[in-house]
Order: structure tokens, then C-alpha cells, then sequence
């Protein structure tokens, strides 16, 4: 470990350049924000790839350097420093962050050129990366726990950002209110691993051997965290209604890097989760239920951005998946590929706002291919390593996560209380054929909306004039697309990254030793289904998704009144899906309107009745009675005193008198 | 044979009837009277209780043993005197704004 005093540049950077725009922004130029913000977060990404350099080195390297800036606070038995750790996964995610990062700054010079609130945007943006880098660089829970606060607030601030628009603030709220459910969960159990241990900092905590039942609850009710903050069933809702903000926040907050910080926590801990196997197995659940769940709505959506929201719900089960099996690795390694196509996908959708002025219902997109080619094949490049097809990232990373689903060890030793050991082999299995599923689903929805958008005839209104972005959105888009591709060198799987020599750079090996192992012990070989076949079942369900969405969707009118009947034999389903399969409703009816009735009757009784009327005007009312009871004896009259005073008196030297 | 007894019954009429005039009397002056009244009564108590001392006395000198009493008396007497002095220039001042020395018309801090 190599101490540093320079590491706290990395988010301090981004943090002045949110303090320049936001306080005097409003008053210099907007080509002053956009210099101010733009360097701010490039030089955060120089600062991060010489930190990263440190530890990337060959044999002897540090395994991670660490700043401790200062003391926070010590109360009792808890002290907490405020300390930066960079080692070989926080300091990847600092390059995403601030290499994503940066180039979504580029991008939004250009998509929010016409704003008046341009000041603002570029605060909040860059508030949201200082935010972003002190919860992945934070050593200890606290100041994790301060970064994670820290995006949600910029989320909020970022969703609403149209506030004079009622719905869109109203998604802030929701996005605030969704996220504050979790973070209740990952407060207390901060505070149950504090009770247990007496410390919050990581390095301390992965020392600790952990009683079953502790281990459990604390890393469940973490978990309940990063269920809100990386949108898992059952918190995902607040994330397709975020895409109310503009739509490089959709890229940078909503798909590549806030909402994969509960998969970054997961992996962070490791250590806590491999000690409560059956909050892992759980884990990998419901990342899968969520990945199905929000695949199958996806196939059903209109609206462009909605379609990549719940893409990003679903590409996050991945995730969850991944780590749920105890390979943390593959979940970690497909949050930074998805970080890039998902990113690249959202700026793509961005452009194509951009180009038809504000339209985002698909259907009345087409042909935009003629009108925008750097968006149409940026966003195809994306799309192909999305939906796992060979030889993007996508397909690397995520089949990385169905073989360790297959293939996982970490289903045949559950255990939540001690001395019960329930063994569940079929789990890993039966996860991957679900996801294998949704993968087939994945790839039907990403062509569907690829074809809606850029394939055929341009069926928006004839007034509309498509027109491809400036020089400051496209490039972007093509560095993302470019990072899509060449992001496969480090998810290739070991067999082939050893014939290449490309060892030494995939993520599996780069990361090891970071992770513990989980308790059944590392992925077996499954006899009965090679690795080969694993892939081979991969690529098929990608292209059969693939040319399913062809025969329905890029086909002209007879692909078009094929998608229409074959919705027509489904009625009920179909209308179910394109409702979101009514969870916001059933939400409405089972939590918020008896929050809303709970909230009436606190206000109406409790608080306008009881504490107003009866604690505040009781006291003083009280008060008054008893003084104009009192003052009656005030009469005026001195004789009237002198006669009380005399028999008072006369009362007082009796009883002392006869009392002896 | 008059004794203790005697005086101290005398006094304790004169102090009830002094206390009775304070308290019914509507005249400022006969209330000023009254409460001189009480005053001499409990003159009377101290001056009792010089001449027929309850516990035996601390010195042989007779002059001594009586002058506590008795100074206790001037201290009664000359306080009286200063608070006729005050009171009756209480009710000269009130009688000028109120035209009456009505004690029942002075009741402006009722309530």
C-alpha cells in the first residue's frame, strides 16, 4: 500500500468546478462554464490515470494507494476518517467516471447549448462526478455512504431539471423519494456492522470474521440499498420515469455509473457478502427476476429512452447476477462495458431527440439512418454489443455471467442461521436459463428499437426536418462506440485471452485477489454442458432475438401488419406490457395512497389537532382560563387585601401556634 | 390584682378593634387612624411583656431588663410617625385627583 497525499485531487477537482459554476456561473459566459466544467473533469481523469498507473504496473506495483485526508469525526467508540483508497477496482471505475464522464460533458455542450439553465446543468454534472468519485474512492462505509447521498441528490437535481414542468419534477420526487426507501436499508446496516465491529472502514471490516446471523442482516439490509440506488425489483420504478431529465444525464447517471453503485458495493464488500451465502443467493434472484422483468416490458415501449431505461433495469440484474454467483468479477465486468454501450446507446437516443426536436415516440421515428449516419451506426456498434452477439464486449461479459450462473458453487452451501445447511444446486442452473431467456429478449427489444428508429420509412411528421448533430455530440458517440468494441480485450475469457497473450489485461486476472472466493468454493466445470456450448447457446438466442425483431420490424408494411397481428392474439398481455405491467399503479394503490391517507391523518389529527390545537392552543388557552379565574381577586380594593392579608395571617400564627 | 392577662386582653381589643376599622371603614383618614390604632396596640404587647417578662432574666439591672421593650416602643412610635407623615400625603394626593378620600374610589390597579 503506497500512501499519497494527491489522490483527494480526484474528486476535489470536479467539486471546484461545481462550486465555480454553480455560484458565479450564472454571471460569466456560458463558453466559461462549459471551459471550467470540461477541465475540471479532464483533469480529474489525467489525475486518475496516473493514480491508475501507479497500481497497474507490472511485478511489484502497489496493490493500491491510499490518502487519508483527514480525521472526520471520533464519537465514542466510532472514529471516522475521511480516506481515499484507489486499487485495481475503484481505480478502473475513476477512469469510467471521469473518462465516461468527460465525454458526456462534451456532448451535453452541444445537446444543451439552448438552455437558460446551462449554468446549472453543468453544476449539477459536475457536483454529480465529485459525488460519484468519493463513493467508489471512499476506504471506509461513512464516506461511501456521503457519495452515495451525494449522486442520489445530483440524480434528484438532474431528473427535475425542467422544474416548470410538473411531471418531471414529480420523477425527481419519485427518484428521491424511491432511493431514500433504500438508503434506509443501507444506513442501518452500516449501523448493524458498526455494532457488531466497531469500525466502518473496509480494510478494518475485512478483517473481521462475522457471526451467520450478523453477516446476513447486515449484508441484506446493504443490499436493500443498492436495490434503490441500482433500480432491483422491487425499487426499479423510479428509473424509467428519470428519463425525464435530458438525456446525457440519462447516459452518464441513469446507465453507466450511479446506478451500477450498488453492484460496485457488492463487489466492494465481497468479503461481508461471501460470509452470508443465503444474501447472495438472494442477490442473484432477484437480479435475475429483474433482468426478465424488465426485458419483457421493454418489448413493449415506445418511447426510445424508455426502452433503454428498462434496458439499464435488465442489463443490471446482469450485474447483480453476476456478483449474486459469487463471481464478482463478471458482474463488475459487465458494468464497465455496459457503462460504455449503454452510455454510447443513451447519446445516440439523445441525438435522435435532438435531430427531431424533442420527438421520442418511436413510432414516429424511421429512416433516420439517411439523416444521421454517425448516430445510426454508433448506436447499431452499441446495439450489437448489447444484445451479446459475437465479437462485441456485450458478449463477453454477459455470457461470462450466464457461465458462472451455470456453473456456480455458491448455490450448494446456504446457509442463514448456523448448523442448517441447505443445498441448492438446481438455483445456478435455473438462473441461467432464465437469463438466457432475457438474453434472447434483450436482443429482441434492442433490434426492435434499432429497427423502429433508423430502418424504413421516416414516419414522423413531414414538418420535422432530421438533421445528424454537431461535431461535440458525434464524437462522443463514436469514442463510446469505439470503447464497446475494444473493451473485449478484457472480458475475453481465459482460454483465449491466453492464446492471444492478452492475459495479463483481462479484467478476471487484473482483478485478482480483490475479491474473496464465496463459500462453495470457485465455478466447477459443469460435465454435462462444455463451455463451448455455453457460447454456442449464447450467440444463438442473440441472433434468433435478432431475427425475430427483423421479421416484425424490418420487413416494410408486411413486417408491420405481422407485428400487428401477432399482438392481436395476445390482447391482454400486450396491453399489460405496455402498461409497465401496471406495478406504478399497483404501487399507487397498495403503498402511496395509504401513505397519502397516513400522511392526511397525521396532518388533520395529529398534527393540526392534537399538537396544534390541542398542545399549542391547549397550553395557552389553559393559561388563560386559570388568569382570568386568578383575576378576580385583583379587585382594586386595598381593604379587600388588608382583610385576606389579616385572616391569612391570623390562619398562619394558629397553625403555628397549635402545631406547638 | 391586675395582671399581664389584663393588658394583653387590652391590646388585643384595641389591635381587633384597629384591625376591624382598617378593613371597614371607608374614610382614607380613619383607615390612617386605624392601622395607628394597631400600632399602639402592639406598643402595649411589647411594653407587657418588659413589665412581666416570660423568662428569667439574663441580667440582675431592672433599668436593662425594661429598656428592651421600651426601645422596641420608640422604634413603633417613630415609624408611626413617618408613616402618618407618608400616608397622609398619600391621601392629600389622592384627594386632589380624585376629590374623595373614599378608600373604594381608589381601585384603578383592579384586575
Amino acid at each position: 500500500m503506497l500512501e499519497v497525499n494527491w489522490l483527494h485531487l480526484i474528486p476535489l477537482l470536479p467539486l471546484a468546478g461545481a462550486a465555480f459554476c454553480g455560484l458565479v456561473g450564472r454571471w460569466v459566459p456560458k463558453s466559461w462554464v462549459s471551459a471550467v466544467a470540461l477541465s475540471a473533469v479532464l483533469l480529474s481523469f489525467l489525475v486518475g490515470v496516473t493514480a491508475f498507473r501507479e497500481i497497474a504496473g507490472g511485478e511489484g506495483s502497489p496493490l493500491q494507494i491510499h490518502e487519508l485526508v483527514y480525521s472526520w469525526f471520533s464519537v465514542g467508540r466510532l472514529s471516522v476518517d475521511l480516506g481515499l483508497t484507489l486499487d485495481r477496482l475503484s481505480g478502473t471505475l475513476v477512469l469510467v467516471i471521469t473518462g465516461v464522464g468527460f465525454l458526456i460533458h462534451l456532448y451535453s455542450v452541444g445537446y444543451m447549448d439552448e438552455d437558460p439553465g446551462y449554468w446549472r446543468y453543468f453544476a449539477y454534472l459536475n457536483l454529480f462526478v465529485a459525488a460519484m468519485l468519493l463513493l467508489v474512492l471512499g476506504d471506509n462505509l461513512v464516506a461511501m455512504f456521503v457519495g452515495w447521498e451525494g449522486v442520489g441528490l445530483c440524480s434528484y437535481l438532474l431528473i427535475g431539471f425542467w422544474f416548470e414542468d410538473d411531471a418531471k419534477s414529480y420523477a425527481g420526487r419519485k427518484a428521491f423519494v424511491v432511493n431514500r426507501i433504500g438508503d434506509f436499508g443501507f444506513l442501518i446496516g452500516v449501523f448493524v456492522l458498526f455494532q457488531a465491529t466497531g469500525t466502518v472502514s473496509f480494510a478494518s471490516l475485512s478483517g473481521v470474521a462475522l457471526p451467520l446471523a450478523t453477516a446476513s442482516a447486515a449484508a441484506a439490509l446493504l443490499f436493500v440499498g443498492a436495490t434503490g440506488k441500482s433500480a432491483q425489483l422491487p425499487l426499479y420504478v423510479w428509473l424509467p420515469d428519470a428519463m425525464a431529465g435530458p438525456t446525457p444525464v440519462s447516459a452518464l447517471i441513469h446507465a453507466a455509473t450511479m446506478v451500477t453503485a450498488g453492484v460496485y458495493m457488492v463487489a466492494r464488500l465481497s468479503f461481508l457478502y461471501v460470509q452470508a451465502p443465503g444474501v447472495l443467493a438472494l442477490i442473484a434472484v432477484v437480479g435475475t427476476l429483474t433482468a426478465l422483468w424488465a426485458a419483457l416490458i421493454a418489448t413493449s415501449q415506445q418511447d426510445i429512452k424508455k426502452v433503454l431505461a428498462y434496458s439499464t433495469v435488465s442489463q443490471l440484474g446482469y450485474m447483480f447476477l453476476g456478483v449474486g454467483t459469487g463471481a464478482f468479477f463478471a458482474g463488475t465486468e459487465h458494468l464497465l462495458t455496459h457503462a460504455f454501450f449503454k452510455a454510447c446507446l443513451f447519446l445516440g437516443s439523445g441525438a435522435v431527440i435532438h435531430g427531431l426536436h424533442g420527438e421520442q415516440d418511436m413510432r414516429r421515428m424511421g429512416g433516420l439512418k439517411r439523416h444521421m449516419p454517425h448516430t445510426a451506426r454508433t448506436f447499431l456498434i452499441a446495439t450489437i454489443a448489447i444484445t451479446g452477439t459475437l465479437p462485441l464486449s456485450g458478449f463477453f461479459s454477459k455470457d461470462e455471467i450466464l457461465g458462472q450462473a451455470l456453473r456456480t458453487s455458491a448455490f450448494s452451501f446456504l446457509s442463514l442461521t448456523p448448523g442448517s445447511s441447505i443445498t441448492l444446486t438446481f438455483l445456478g442452473p435455473l438462473l441461467w436459463a432464465v437469463g438466457t431467456f432475457t438474453a434472447l429478449l434483450t436482443s429482441f427489444y434492442m433490434w426492435r428499437c434499432y429497427y423502429l428508429t433508423f430502418e424504413g420509412e421516416y414516419r414522423g411528421p413531414a414538418d420535422v426536418h432530421p438533421h445528424e448533430s454537431p461535431w461535440t455530440m458525434t464524437l462522443p458517440l463514436w469514442v463510446l462506440a469505439f470503447l464497446s468494441i475494444v473493451a473485449l480485450v478484457i472480458v475475453l475469457p481465459p482460454e483465449l485471452a491466453h492464446k492471444l497473450h492478452l492475459e495479463s489485461i483481462t479484467w478476471k486476472h487484473f482483478t485478482e485477489g480483490l475479491f474473496r472466493a464465496a463459500r462453495g468454493g470457485p465455478a466447477r466445470e459443469f460435465a454435462y454442458f462444455p463451455e463451448i456450448a455455453a457460447y454456442a447457446t449464447a450467440l444463438a438466442v442473440a441472433l434468433v432475438g435478432w431475427r425475430v425483431a427483423v421479421r416484425y420490424f424490418n420487413a416494410g408494411p408486411q413486417g408491420a401488419a405481422r407485428a400487428q397481428a401477432f399482438a392481436a392474439r395476445f390482447p391482454r398481455l400486450r396491453r399489460a406490457l405496455e402498461n409497465k405491467l401496471y406495478v406504478d399503479e399497483i404501487y399507487e394503490r397498495i403503498f402511496v395512497r395509504p401513505l397519502w391517507a397516513f400522511a392526511r391523518w397525521l396532518w388533520r389529527i395529529v398534527d393540526a389537532w392534537i399538537i396544534d390545537g390541542l398542545l399549542v392552543n391547549g397550553t395557552g388557552k389553559a393559561v388563560a382560563t386559570a388568569g382570568a379565574w386568578a383575576r378576580k381577586f385583583q379587585n382594586g380594593n386595598v381593604q379587600r387585601y388588608a382583610a385576606v392579608t389579616a385572616v391569612g395571617i391570623a390562619l398562619l400564627v394558629f397553625v403555628l401556634l397549635t402545631r406547638g | 390584682m391586675v395582671g399581664p392577662v389584663h393588658y394583653l386582653v387590652l391590646a388585643a381589643i384595641l389591635f381587633a378593634l384597629g384591625a376591624a376599622g382598617v378593613v371597614l371603614r371607608r374614610n382614607a383618614i380613619i383607615v390612617l387612624m386605624s392601622i395607628e390604632l394597631m400600632l399602639n396596640a402592639v406598643n402595649l404587647t411589647f411594653l407587657t411583656f418588659s413589665r412581666f417578662p416570660l423568662l428569667p432574666a439574663a441580667t440582675d439591672n431592672l433599668g436593662a431588663r425594661m429598656m428592651q421593650g421600651h426601645a422596641a416602643v420608640f422604634f413603633v412610635i417613630a415609624v408611626a410617625a413617618a408613616e402618618a407623615a407618608v400616608g397622609l400625603a398619600i391621601v392629600i394626593a389622592a384627594f386632589r385627583s380624585r376629590r374623595s378620600v373614599n378608600v373604594d374610589d381608589f381601585d384603578s390597579l383592579r384586575n
